[in-house]
């Protein structure tokens, strides 16, 4: 059986982030720090990293904007298997935690 | 109004860039503003009304429209790149926000990811300097000479070099990426460039020195013979291959100019391999005698 590995916490969130809708970079670091209540930064470095390493495992993809009035933008969208790679995180983290509350 | 420029010639291993960054902040808290970064030579423009906070990124860009709207919309402004990949931006310092948003690289793994993608490339580099190294420390023990053992001990000295660099580099201490020389990369670069051509004008000066000669047979016989000579330009080991048949003994000598015998061989089946000649600067004479037909093949290297 193919096991995932733990995602990075900024894997997480980001994907976290998607899971409303399409989202650009200064978007998904915001609403990070705002779902972390501050705990959880994402740097520009970590950033381009991560969002480079899910698009090319097809978790996300990226669409550009086309708002009238802003400047074309990128955006990350989930894919339906960055879809099922949060929601299997999801679970797993789950499963740790009710593991610890039953100790 | 003109502006003020200052050049920089520091020189920062990859593995204490933690220390460039450092510098360049304090740099523009004196108010030089960096303009231009790179691996042996910065430039400096001063404006004491601004200060920045730098930060590096190391790695090959897919999609530089893409990388540059990443750091742009975090308010990092991108100042250039250098030839071997390595990135410098900056955003402007106000000292009422925390530390975190002068960060790029917020969590371990991704800083690890950068710091690993410089490892790789050292490592390589550093495993094949290692085994070239290794090759000319066996050749040095068949058959030392002087330019085996430099290009050895350069090979040698890179290979540590880059191996220990890959080490600070993948420590996740950042303390250990903070501390080194000015003095290291100039005085490594100048090592590995003199060995390299120290090898080259040793290996030039050299003789390669080759006799061929065949005589069915000889009207009379000929004595000492002042047959041939090659000049020996350093004192090194020089190595001599020798094949002399004859069907009556000959001999075959080697003198210096003052007449030292170097090397003497009197049979019918002269065979030397690899013979090893201790010799120093000056020409060297071979003496030949010979009574009968006869087959020479000589070589010195």
């Amino acid at each position: 059986m193919k096991k995932s590995e733990p995602m990075s916490e900024s894997y997480y969130y980001i994907l976290l982030c998607l899971a409303k809708g399409a989202n650009h970079g200064y978007g998904i670091m915001q609403m990070t720090e705002q779902l972390s209540g501050g705990a959880v930064k994402i740097g520009s470095g970590t950033m381009y990293g991560a969002t480079g390493n899910m698009m090319k495992k097809g978790w996300i993809q990226e669409i550009m904007s086309n708002e009238p009035g802003v400047e074309r933008r990128r955006l990350y969208r989930l894919t339906d298997s960055g879809r099922d790679a949060l929601r299997e995180e999801i679970s797993r983290l789950k499963r740790m935690l009710t593991n610890a509350e039953g100790v | 109004m003109t502006k003020k420029y200052k050049n920089s010639w520091k020189a920062y291993a990859a593995w204490n860039y933690e220390q460039e960054i450092e510098e360049l902040n304090q740099a523009s808290e004196q108010g030089w503003q960096l303009v231009r970064g790179g691996c042996f030579h910065s430039r400096f423009e001063k404006n004491p009304e601004i200060q920045y906070r730098y930060q590096m990124d190391y790695r090959k860009i897919r999609d530089i429209g893409r990388y540059l709207e990443t750091f742009r919309e975090q308010g990092w402004e991108y100042i250039n790149s250098t030839f071997n990949g390595w990135h410098y931006f900056r955003k402007l310092y106000d000292p009422s926000l925390p530390e975190e948003e002068y960060e790029i690289f917020t969590d371990r793994e991704s800083l690890k990811e950068m710091n690993m993608r410089w490892v790789r490339l050292a490592m390589i580099i550093g495993l094949v300097t290692g085994a070239m190294a290794l090759i000319q420390a066996v050749r040095m023990i068949l058959r030392p000479d002087l330019p085996r053992l430099i290009m050895m001990l350069t090979f040698a000295i890179e290979s540590v070099v880059l191996l220990r660099g890959c080490h600070i580099m993948k420590d996740s201490d950042p303390e250990k990426k903070r501390k080194g020389s000015q003095f290291f990369i100039p005085v490594f670069l100048a090592v590995i460039i003199l060995g390299s051509a120290a090898f080259i004008v040793l290996e030039e000066g050299r003789p390669y020195f080759q006799l061929q000669s065949d005589a069915s047979s000889v009207s009379e016989p000929i004595v000492d013979d002042e047959y041939s000579s090659f000049q020996i330009r350093y004192k090194d080991y020089y190595y001599m291959d020798l094949e002399l048949t004859a069907s009556e003994p000959a001999t075959l000598r080697i003198v210096d100019e003052e007449g030292n015998m170097i090397y003497e061989g009197t049979s019918t089946d002269l065979h030397e391999k690899d013979t090893c000649l201790k010799l120093t600067k000056g020409r060297y004479t071979i003496l030949f005698s010979i009574q009968s037909g006869y087959h020479l093949d000589m070589r010195i290297e």
